[in-house]
């Protein structure tokens, strides 16, 4: 990772096969509670022939985050990679967030009979709280610090067929470039052969 | 009679609370939630919202906090309060259910408003458990605002109504610009306090919907669907009209505190013990005075 990293999700749709392993994976990793749910996938234009996809959202770490912009408790901490976590301590359960939010990420947790919503909780890129403390209370909080262990978020790596990507905005458009530029090679006609092993020259 | 109507509404905010248990915030209804931030067919709210939540209401609620209370004391230094004899005749007009229903709305804005500001400028309080406490009390203390706006509504709606005598008092704005003892023309309410009645009893009505509707969060309701009106959508226009209304809700209480306790002396009592000074009558509800005169009651 270069020193001006800045970190994104992207999901491939054309990939993406709806299985939900990235939101369960998640919910296990981070042991979040039954109504919680960091990351979840979405299938456009259901029953519609050729146009349905699916993908999988959760906080997209914005650039100019309207979540950080509209909190009341300024609550919000945008990590110079472009990871962007909130305190809990500070954070009341307010949802503006969610109302800023272009992607509906922002979750709350319903504690008690009277549906008092508790604080927000979101899609941390498995980069845990805004101090790493590496704590127990950290852990609770916020779930796993995979970034800091220098691993890759759970959610993009259980991915089966690597629909899920998350890295270096950069090197995450260079993958996906690659990927519609050998689309367009178009369907193999020719069996595998010599040709393709050693090249068409003897 | 009136607790009737106060059944009613507690149903009615609840059913909106436990109608269906699957999420209209992120489940299916998600993706409808997603494009309703901006894309085409929704209300465009969510960049509404946030540039509304971004930069205008604090500072437009700050304009409120500081600049009432100093037009006010320029008021006072100026022009000063009224005082009324109070060596004449008493006369009753607030019974004590009045007085009752009153008080308990009284406490419910206490409570409400500051709860509200503070959690309107949380990052200066810190945020955290004592924001999130305050924000305990302003949903609470909401259910005491129910039990007496509804009873307000109806025990005072038949002398609110728009009168001529309204446009002739907004014109001088009430009297309150010199301090001559001239009658001014004004029934048993006056302009300002119809103003006021209404803000707090419709506007109470509207910012107690919206205010639920933040709380639960996440609800159906069956309008929405028919209107094709995205949950996330119909939460923002909460928050925003909850926002708005509340800056004019915060500029008119303070106007009604400033009026009982310092623009006019003693006009507190008639809320505590039920009588006004006869000649505050005559001067502020000169019609009022007219009528009751001619009854013979004074
Ligand atoms: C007639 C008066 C009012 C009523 C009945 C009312 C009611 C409510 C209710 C029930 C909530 C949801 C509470 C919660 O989420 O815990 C709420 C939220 C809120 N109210 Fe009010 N309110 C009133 C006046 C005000 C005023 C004057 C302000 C001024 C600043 C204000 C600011 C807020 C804010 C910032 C929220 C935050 C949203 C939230 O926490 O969900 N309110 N209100
Ligand atoms: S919570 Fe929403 S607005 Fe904030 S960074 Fe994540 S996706 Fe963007
Ligand atoms: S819910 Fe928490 S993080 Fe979201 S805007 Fe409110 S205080 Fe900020
Ligand atoms: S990055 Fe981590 S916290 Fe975010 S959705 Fe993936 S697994 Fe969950």
């Amino acid at each position: 990772m270069s020193e001006d990293a800045r970190l994104k999700f992207y999901c491939d749709e054309h990939r993406c096969i709806s299985c939900d392993g990235c939101s369960v994976a998640c919910a296990e990793a981070h042991e979040l509670p039954a109504n919680i749910n960091r990351r979840k996938v979405v299938t456009m234009n259901e029953g519609i022939l050729g146009l349905e996809y699916s993908l999988s959202i959760a906080c997209m770490h914005c650039t100019d985050a309207p979540c950080e912009q509209v909190c009341p408790t300024d609550c919000f901490y945008i990590r110079e990679d472009g990871i962007v976590l909130h305190d809990k301590e500070k954070c009341i359960g307010c949802a503006y967030c969610l109302y800023a939010c272009p992607f509906g990420a922002p979750q709350f947790p319903t504690d008690g009979a009277f549906g008092i919503k508790g604080v927000m909780d979101k899609c941390t890129m498995c980069a845990g709280g805004p101090e790493e403390t590496n704590s127990h209370e950290e852990r609770e909080l916020y779930g796993q610090n995979r970034i800091a262990e220098g691993k890759v978020p759970v959610c993009a790596a259980m991915c089966s067929t690597k629909a899920l990507l998350v890295g270096d905005s950069e090197e995450i458009s260079a993958i996906y470039r690659e990927r519609v530029l050998s689309v367009g090679h178009g369907a193999k006609t020719q069996p595998y052969g010599w040709s393709t092993a050693y090249g068409s020259k003897v | 009679m009136k607790s009737k109507y106060i059944i009613v509404t507690l149903l009615v905010l609840s059913s909106l609370a436990f109608g269906y248990s699957e999420s209209a915030v992120w489940s299916d209804n998600l993706i409808d939630n997603i494009l309703g931030y901006d894309k085409q067919g929704s209300l465009h709210l969510g960049q509404y919202f946030t540039i509304l939540q971004s930069t205008y209401f604090k500072p437009l609620f700050l304009g409120v906090l500081l600049g009432v209370p100093a037009v006010f004391l320029l008021h006072y230094l100026v022009i000063g309060p009224m005082i009324f004899s109070h060596d004449r005749k008493k006369i009753y007009v607030f019974t004590l259910f009045h007085r009752i229903i009153h008080s308990i709305a009284g406490i419910s804005f206490i409570l409400i408003i500051p709860t509200g500001l503070i959690m309107m400028f949380a990052t200066t309080f810190g945020g955290g458990e004592f924001v999130r406490v305050c924000k305990e009390i302003h949903a609470i203390s909401t259910l005491l605002f129910i039990v007496s706006i509804v009873p307000m509504f109806f025990m005072w709606l038949r002398w609110m109504f728009l009168h001529w005598d309204d446009i002739k008092w907004l014109m001088i704005v009430g009297g309150y610009l010199n301090k001559d003892k001239k009658p001014v023309p004004a029934g048993r309410f006056n302009a300002g306090q119809k103003t006021w009645y209404w803000l707090a009893t419709l506007g109470g009505f509207v910012m107690i919907f919206t205010g639920g509707a933040m709380y639960f969060q996440d609800f159906r309701f069956d309008i929405l669907n028919t209107y094709q009106i995205s949950q996330i959508d119909f939460l923002r226009a909460s928050a925003i009209l909850h926002n708005v209304l509340g800056l004019a809700i915060v500029a008119l209480f303070f106007v009604h505190i400033y009026m009982a306790v310092f623009a006019i002396k003693g006009a507190i009592h008639s809320m505590i013990n039920g009588y006004k000074e006869e000649e505050e009558v005559e001067i502020l509800h000169s019609s009022y005075y007219k009528e009751l005169k001619e009854k013979g009651e004074v």
